[in-house]
């Protein structure tokens, strides 16, 4: 190929055909978050502009420091962080909640995900670039309980917010006990799953995301 | 000051089972289960100390003491309804308990676990974390226990939040000054007084001779 001058060498080339269409899913996924993230900038929606700049720090990061596009998050995962987000600032989720009651559990499960997700790439990233050490039982507490904590800053944010400037995201405390609940169930799963994720994950893949070093302790009991 | 503090923890024990005694001579038996749970839990600390060789700290054990003691004690006389603000106090003593021991778990997982570095800030940050988590939980079974019986441990949406409020903010004083504390003494030093090596050894043996009783 190489000699004759005809193929010019592309950013795309030698890329294995699955490698491209997920770091693509995942561009896509990240314009997805960046764009929601831009309108509740825009409409000075201050809780969700620091979820949405927190989870494109997390995605931006690597991204920055590696300097190799291809190594982006798991194209399921920035979804899952970009799910809440456009939960929460389409308009159809609101219809949706008028007319089906379990709709407003559904968005509080979306949110757990995301928080869980948040989580478990703060263990990762802590790792990458502080000298912060987990092995992965200790991983899953701290996703489990940075979810749980987080999301009960989340409402003590949003009735403070009430307060302060007379918004209503909390119409009462079974609304935001319910809320609380879901984003426990969705924690707890959370922190267990992404334990097997990492476990169940082909090897090849989690060395192009670079969760390597969280699936290389086995000897995590002896210390 | 640590003979003090040990008097005052024996102190209030003793006002504990006073409760329940009292209770029990009453016939008021509504705070009974709650008095000898919580005298038993404050009881745990010596446990440990006799069975396993663990030296909590001083500070902590009288720490719990005051925290179930005050919880008992306004059960018993009516000053979670009477006292305004008592509810919120009980709940910045216990989560502040809830962060010293999410404090002494994390420092001994730091030194004990070869695989397992947690540098200061982020110990601050994971007991602020580790508080808020048991707080939420907390609130859960509160909430679990109005919806299932019928009983009003929540007031409202105010109260609720206040209570979280309290929460965060026993989290970020202990978590601030547990760092600061470690800046100030010597980690090595401070989880080698807890003497856990020693536990492990003990609990090795407990464990041999339940077995070997288990093999007869």
């Amino acid at each position: 190929m190489s000699g004759n001058g005809r193929v010019t060498k592309g950013p795309f080339s030698g890329r294995r055909p699955d490698q491209i269409v997920e770091a693509l899913l995942s561009w896509i996924a990240s314009l997805v978050l960046f764009f929601s993230t831009v309108y509740v900038v825009l409409k000075v929606d201050v809780l969700w502009i620091v979820f949405g700049i927190a989870a494109i720090c997390l995605y931006v990061l690597p991204l920055v420091t590696i300097r190799n596009p291809f190594r982006v998050l798991p194209w399921e995962m920035t979804l899952l962080l970009a799910a809440p987000l456009l939960l929460h600032i389409s308009a159809g989720a609101r219809s949706m909640n008028d007319r089906f009651a379990w709709w407003n559990d559904l968005t509080s499960l979306a949110f757990a995900l995301a928080l869980s997700t948040i989580g478990f790439l703060l263990t990762v990233e802590l790792e990458m670039y502080t000298s912060v050490k987990m092995n992965r039982p200790f991983a899953v507490l701290f996703v489990i309980m940075f979810t749980l904590g987080a999301s009960g800053f989340w409402e003590v944010g949003e009735y403070i917010n009430d307060e302060l400037f007379g918004s209503s995201y909390l119409k009462s405390n079974y609304d935001a006990m319910t809320t609380l609940l879901w984003t426990s169930i969705g924690g707890i799963l959370m922190g267990l799953f992404y334990a097997l994720y990492l476990k169940v994950m082909p090897k090849k893949r989690l060395f192009t995301f670079g969760f390597i070093h969280l699936y290389e302790v086995p000897k995590w009991k002896k210390g | 000051m640590e003979e003090r503090l040990k008097l005052a923890s024996r102190v209030m024990q003793a006002g504990m089972l006073g409760v329940a005694l009292a209770g029990l001579l009453t016939s008021n038996f509504i705070w009974m289960p709650a008095a000898m749970i919580s005298l038993f839990i404050s009881v745990i600390p010596a446990i440990l100390r006799r069975d396993l060789g663990l030296v909590l700290p001083v500070e902590l054990n009288f720490w719990i003491a005051l925290a179930l003691f005050l919880h008992v004690i306004g059960g018993f006389s009516g000053f979670y309804d009477s006292v305004p603000g008592w509810d919120h106090l009980t709940h910045a003593m216990s989560s502040s308990l809830v962060a010293a021991l999410g404090f002494v778990f994390v420092v001994s997982v730091d030194k004990y676990v070869e695989s397992i570095f947690l540098p200061r800030p982020f110990l601050a940050f994971f007991i602020i974390m580790f508080t808020m988590a048991i707080g939420v939980i907390w609130e859960l079974m509160e909430f679990a226990n109005d919806q299932l019986t019928g009983s009003r441990l929540q007031y409202d949406l105010d109260d609720t939040m206040v209570d979280l409020m309290f929460d965060s903010l026993a989290g970020f004083i202990m978590g601030i000054a547990g760092a600061y504390y470690l800046t100030h003494t010597a980690q090595e030093h401070f989880v080698e007084s807890l003497k856990v090596e020693r536990a492990k050894k003990k609990w090795g043996i407990l464990k041999k001779w339940a077995r070997s009783k288990g093999g007869k």
